[in-house]
C-alpha cells in the first residue's frame, strides 16, 4: 500500500489543527502566546514564517 | 494588512528576547517571535530536520477559516523573498472574495487580468490575458 505523507506541507488546502505557541512580542517587550484558535477568532489570517535558527541570518 | 505574522524557530523565547535586543537589523520588528523548542509545530508543517533539530525556512499561509493555502520550503542556504511571499498573499485576499476567478502566474496585485475557469477557457488562456 502507498503511504501518503501527511505532513502540512504535502498537504497544501487541509485544515490546520489548532495549535499554540509561546512568543516574545518585541512591541511589549514582554512574553506572550498566540494560538490558531484566537487568532481565527479574529477573523485573521496567519502567515507561519519558519527559520533555522536566531543569530543566523534569516 | 489582516495577517498575523509569526516567526518560528526551535529556539526558547528567552533567545529570542536576547537575539531581538542584540541584533540591531531587528531593532524595528513588530511581529511575535513563537518559540516552537519541541520542533512539534515544525514536524506538523514537514518543515522539521531530524538530523539537526533545526526547521526549515518553510511560509505557510493560512485563511481565517483555518485552510492552509500556501506552502513553501527553502533550504538552508536561500532565504526567502519579502515581495514573493506578499503576492501570494494579495492574491489569497483578492481570491477570498472572488472564488469565481483565479490569479494567473504574472498577477502582482488587484486590477491585474485574472482567469474564470469555464468551458470557454479551454485553449484560449492566451486570448483571454491579451484582451
Amino acid at each position: 500500500m502507498t503511504e501518503f505523507c501527511e505532513c502540512l506541507a504535502c498537504n497544501v488546502g487541509a485544515t490546520v489543527p489548532d495549535f499554540k505557541l509561546e512568543t516574545y512580542e518585541p512591541t511589549k517587550g514582554d512574553f506572550g502566546e498566540i494560538s490558531l484558535e484566537a487568532l481565527k477568532k479574529n477573523k485573521k489570517w496567519t502567515i507561519l514564517f519558519f527559520y533555522p535558527a536566531d543569530f543566523t541570518f534569516v | 494588512m489582516g495577517a498575523e505574522i509569526v516567526t518560528v524557530s526551535t529556539d526558547t523565547k528567552f533567545v529570542h528576547l536576547a537575539w531581538q535586543r542584540d541584533e540591531k537589523e531587528l531593532a524595528n520588528v513588530e511581529y511575535p517571535m513563537g518559540s516552537d523548542s519541541t520542533g512539534k509545530l515544525a514536524k506538523m508543517f514537514g518543515v522539521y530536520d531530524e538530523e539537526t533539530g533545526l526547521a526549515l525556512r518553510g511560509t505557510f499561509i493560512i485563511s481565517p477559516e483555518g485552510k492552509l493555502l500556501n506552502a513553501e520550503i527553502n533550504y538552508y542556504n536561500l532565504g526567502r523573498n519579502i515581495d514573493e511571499l506578499m503576492r501570494k498573499f494579495k492574491a489569497n485576499l483578492y481570491l477570498a472574495k472572488k472564488t469565481e476567478e483565479g490569479c494567473p502566474a504574472k498577477w502582482k496585485e488587484e486590477g491585474d487580468k485574472t482567469l474564470r475557469p469555464s468551458a470557454k477557457l479551454v485553449g484560449r488562456v492566451h486570448e483571454a490575458l491579451s484582451k
